[in-house]
């Protein structure tokens, strides 16, 4: 069926030297034929074909290149039980071939679910459903596929690595963008488009969302990152209903005068979707007409993308490299790691964000723990609270490959380095995967002590990544700093080497851990910022530091200025206008003041009535200095039994009476809680008394929200109590097997709907039966006493101040 | 279908009213808290929805249940409590809308850094959707308007004995994945988790209810008919 010439026709569409047509929509057309809103319009293609066909054909006849099936939902969860995966695809490319069209695309959509974290689906599991549908499209006899409407990127992702890897065929890739040019889930288009060219699409672009006169400021934004041919698909404009019947208002002349712009921008894939009609893609055939591609111009600088922002360094731009999710030497973090409560690796992330870094380096190396599924699992935690790009920093192959597959965006790996053994297994991960990586100068005789025996290995890095596919703009040298306190030649050498570096191997881009540098020496804070200065004035890309000191950010922000990047100093004068010596300015920037407005009343000259007050009014910023004040004149089993519990007792009472109400409580909790925390870190006794026991607390399995969870973890936390926060959504295993490694004596379990109220009870039985020592508390929105004797709870609390009151019964 | 909406304030008294708020003395520094919080939310949020009118098919029972069909979708409405809120009702308007994903994630950051201005976002969050549902009746009583119908008050899966098994194909109807981005939980859970589905009837005969004066209305500042000097309900 298929010509030599049809063959030449997708190649050169491939190239980017050849125009491709798509079809237009075909839910619309469904819709004008009666199909029933709500109902499965890929069922169509088993049980009406005849209707599907006549459509591909009234595309195939206004000049339409390619058909696409529909097969949008066709996936196993959609489906369900109404027909298999293999018996849509089959009939729906039967239907597209009927029509006689020179390719037919397997069309596949989102599968309808969240993905996690913020949603229940794994990305595992959404590889699976779309393999599935790959599979059986590849059988079926489909030509290419277009997976489209994607809002989600890791989505997106998943549905191309299923292609990529069950299929030789090529897949075309669009996404859908709302007014403000982002995706429902935040995704820009420029981050689409580097990641999914990176990873290997065979076209990037956009479709659905809006009309064309929308659509084409957003694709001009896609252009330059794709390094592949860019495809449209708009709407015809914005529906409307018309007295009963949805109407859309472009029709096919002003679409193809829309269409005709993007094309002189650089579009050569177009087509149609929501509200096209066969006259709208024979206005795009003769568009096409005697046309040529237009020149495109992709850029070609160092670019890594988290799934909501892209950061891109071109030529003489620095940046900064957040260093502190990384276990070394961090007690804190290590026992995150340990335990599996990620907040304290989440809330670094958060304040270096804040703090001005542009790629957060995430580090989860400890001897004694599931290295590959504490990282994924981080990375995982780290995208639902910072936009930043990360960069994956392991020395273990596989843990690499695991965290940079599933990761919705453009990574940076951390690291290859000149052994043949590295070079081997990490280059062809960071090219599948579409990533950049950092090549530190070392090989199998060590870390060379001259410059031009680092430039050596640089060299061999950046050959090797070229030889793999890599573009040597995503490869970045580390020429390692060394401590100057044992070698006082090395700084000059790793200065050097970074000059070389960037003389030699032009495009490539250098980045450097700083800190090494002042190993040995004191007050290193001021060895390190010297040394900085000094390499960024020998050219250094990237610095990995720590963005919460000061120092360290006064360097970037000024050598900014000194090397133009910060033009007319309209930063710095912003940030520094009212800094000198004298006045330091803290490190960060709070989101929403604490303290703000507060009044200056005159404070109780006695510390412990003070310390009280503080825990009353719900101010937290004094509460260390006035415990500490506390702690002079009394031991820790003092300030918690007869300063803090009590006042706490006092704000459950005002709670429980009313006079309270919710924020007041929380302000209150949080202002005890840094009481708690001065007394812990006073000395290991303080540290011992404040412990109370510990305590489990989730939502249950199905069950995605966590607000009055938190609530209720919070109080808890501010009366003393470790706990355990197994987060939302938590199978009952997880919970029993908690329980049981920690010898736990209280669970709190949180349900909001009724709906999820079995897993509670579900979670319960399965206590019961393997730890038996273990008492429950409920609670939630739908929980009632009764509903909690019904699932066979030993307590129900009808807000957190009775789970804290609980807890001390139960645990005291 | 899919439209943005212009929300640029919440009703602080129900912000206040989810946070548990009657009456208390309200220090000036919480109150700012409060309102700066607001502020993020309404900065962030991207409330949207999607509205459609179906008319009624017919009114059977189906298994003791009593079930209204509409026509050109397979959404059927379920139990007794939906049948006595749309007694009489010629056509059903079914909306969906959702503050936008951007919240979510701003109360997932919250919950690490500020609890305090987590559980102000998530009222905020609250008072904001219901703001989005009441954008999108306006719309719905603006075409009944053009028809000479009324619009009653919204109902929503899982009150009463409507089932939240409703929300799949109800979602489905309006094409809220889509135009939206709301899914589904398998727990029938939407997220984002500040969205809201509803249906409203459409009768003839204005609700036995007293139509509210437009300066108490909750829909006016996104009513069409206001703005076109006319009314929604019956005068005098």
């Amino acid at each position: 069926m298929k010509t030599e010439n049809s063959h030449d026709l997708l190649r050169s569409a491939l190239a980017g030297e050849g125009f491709l047509l798509f079809d237009g929509a075909m839910g619309t057309q469904l819709q004008e034929r009666g199909l029933a809103a709500g109902e499965l319009p890929e069922l169509l293609c088993l049980s009406n074909p005849q209707e599907v066909t006549e459509i591909h054909a009234s595309y195939v006849a206004a000049g339409a290149d390619v058909v696409t099936t529909n097969t949008f939902g066709a996936n196993a969860a959609k489906l369900g039980d109404a027909a298999t995966v293999e018996e849509v695809f089959s009939a729906a490319v039967s239907c597209a071939r009927a029509a006689h069209p020179r390719y037919v695309a397997a069309d596949i959509g989102p599968t309808g679910q969240l993905l996690a974290p913020m949603g229940p689906l794994a990305f595992d599991d959404a590889y699976e459903l779309f393999a599935h549908q790959v599979r059986a499209a590849e059988a079926a006899g489909a030509d290419l596929f277009v997976i489209e409407t994607m809002a989600d990127l890791a989505e997106a992702k998943a549905a191309l690595l299923a292609v990529k890897e069950n299929s030789q065929l090529p897949a075309f890739v669009t996404m859908t963008f709302q007014e403000d040019g982002r995706t429902f889930l935040g995704t820009t288009p420029e981050v689409a488009a580097l990641t999914l060219s990176s990873l290997g699409a065979a076209a990037v672009g956009i479709n659905c969302s809006l009309g064309p006169a929308e659509v084409a400021p957003l694709v001009e934004r896609m252009l330059p990152w794709a390094s592949c041919p860019v495809m449209v698909q708009a709407n015809a404009g914005l529906p409307r209903v018309e007295s009963g019947v949805t109407v859309f208002d472009i029709g096919p002349g002003q679409y193809a005068r829309a269409v005709a712009d993007m094309l002189d921008a650089g579009v050569t894939i177009v087509g149609g979707c929501c509200g096209t009609t066969p006259e709208h893609i024979a206005a795009e055939r003769a568009l096409l007409a005697g046309r040529r591609p237009a020149p495109r111009r992709v850029r070609d600088c160092f670019a890594v993308a988290g799934p909501q922002r892209l950061v891109a360094l071109e030529a003489g731009q620095v940046g900064v490299i957040g260093e502190r999710i990384n276990p070394t030497g961090k007690r804190k973090m290590k026992d995150a790691l340990r335990s599996g409560n990620h907040d304290h690796p989440l809330a670094e992330a958060i304040a270096q964000e804040r703090a001005g870094a542009q790629i957060l380096d995430v580090n989860a190396g400890l001897p004694e723990i599931d290295e590959r599924a504490v990282m994924c699992r981080l990375v995982s935690e780290l995208l639902s609270v910072t936009t930043l790009p990360l960069q994956i920093d392991a020395s273990d192959p596989a843990v690499i490959e695991a965290a940079v597959r599933s990761y919705p965006g453009k990574a940076l790996i951390n690291s290859v380095n000149g052994k043949a053994e590295s070079l081997a297994a990490v280059l062809p991960i960071a090219a599948r995967y579409g990533c950049a990586v950092v090549g530190l100068t070392l090989d199998e005789d060590g870390i060379p002590a001259t410059a031009e025996g680092r430039l050596a290995i640089a060299r061999r890095i950046v050959a090797a990544a070229e030889e793999a596919g890599i573009p040597r703009h995503d490869v970045v040298i580390d020429c390692l700093a060394m401590a100057a306190s044992t070698d006082q030649s090395a700084p000059r050498a790793i200065l050097d080497a970074i000059r070389a570096v960037k003389a030699e191997l032009p495009g490539v881009r250098t980045v450097l851990g700083v800190s090494n540098i002042s190993f040995g020496l004191p007050f290193r804070p001021l060895v390190n910022a010297t040394f900085l200065a000094a390499a960024l004035g020998a050219g250094l890309d990237l610095a990995i530091i720590n963005p919460g000191v000061q120092r360290m950010m006064d360097v970037v922000s000024s050598w900014r200025v000194l090397s133009g990047e910060d033009e007319r100093a309209r930063l710095y004068v912003e940030r520094y206008a009212d800094r000198s010596d004298s006045v330091q300015a803290p490190a960060g920037e709070k989101c929403v003041p604490v303290e703000k407005g507060a009044p200056q009343t005159a404070a109780p000259t006695d510390p412990v009535d003070h310390a009280r007050r503080l825990v009353l009014d719900g101010r937290t910023a004094p509460m260390a200095d006035a415990m500490a004040e506390v702690l002079v004149h009394h031991d820790a089993l003092f300030a918690i039994n007869e300063v803090l519990v009590p006042a706490l007792d006092e704000v459950g009472r005002r709670f429980e009476a009313g006079t309270f109400f919710l924020p007041q409580l929380m302000a209150s909790a949080e202002a005890a809680k840094a009481g708690f925390e001065t007394i812990r870190s006073a000395s290991a006794e303080g540290a011992a008394t404040a412990d109370k026991g510990t305590v489990v607390v989730c939502t249950v399995k199905g069950d995605i929200h966590d607000i009055g969870k938190n609530i209720v973890r919070m109080l808890l936390e501010n009366y003393g109590f470790d706990v355990v926060d197994l987060g939302r959504d938590v199978d009952p295993e997880t919970v029993v097997k908690t329980v049981e490694e920690r010898h736990v004596r209280l669970v709190g379990l949180s349900a909001l709907m009724t709906s999820t109220v079995p897993a509670m009870a579900e979670t319960i039985a399965l206590l019961r039966e393997r730890a038996p020592w273990c008492k429950v508390v409920v609670g939630g929105a739908v929980l009632t006493p009764e509903y909690a004797q019904m699932v066979g709870a030993d307590f129900y609390a009808k807000d957190a101040t009775e789970t804290a009151r609980i807890a001390g019964e139960v645990l005291g | 279908m899919a439209e943005s909406y212009d929300i640029r304030s919440v009703d602080r008294a129900e912000v206040l009213h989810y946070l548990g708020y009657s009456g208390q003395s309200l220090s000036p520094e919480l109150d700012s808290r409060i309102g700066e919080v607001v502020e993020r939310c309404l900065s962030v949020a991207r409330p949207r929805g999607v509205t459609r009118v179906f008319e009624v098919a017919g009114r059977e029972s189906r298994d003791g249940l009593p079930v209204i069909s509409l026509s050109g979708t397979a959404l059927d409405l379920v139990g007794n409590s939906i049948a006595a809120h749309l007694e009489g009702a010629v056509a059903v308007g079914v909306l969906a809308v959702t503050a936008g994903a951007p919240v979510d994630a701003e109360l997932r950051r919250l919950s690490l850094t500020d609890r305090v201005a987590e559980v102000i976002m998530d009222a905020a969050g609250s008072a904001l959707v219901e703001r989005a549902a009441d954008a999108a009746e306006a719309i719905l009583v603006a075409q009944a308007a053009e028809r000479g119908l009324y619009v009653g008050s919204r109902f929503s899966p899982g009150y009463g004995d409507l089932p939240l098994l409703t929300q799949p194909v109800l979602l489905s109807t309006l094409d809220a994945g889509r135009q939206l981005g709301i899914t589904l939980s398998p727990t029938l859970l939407m997220s984002p988790m500040k969205s809201v589905t509803a249906v409203v009837g459409l009768f003839e005969e204005p609700p036995e209810r007293e139509y509210v004066i437009c300066d108490e209305c909750l829909r006016r500042e996104f009513c069409e008919l206001r703005s076109a000097g006319r009314y929604c309900g019956r005068r005098g």
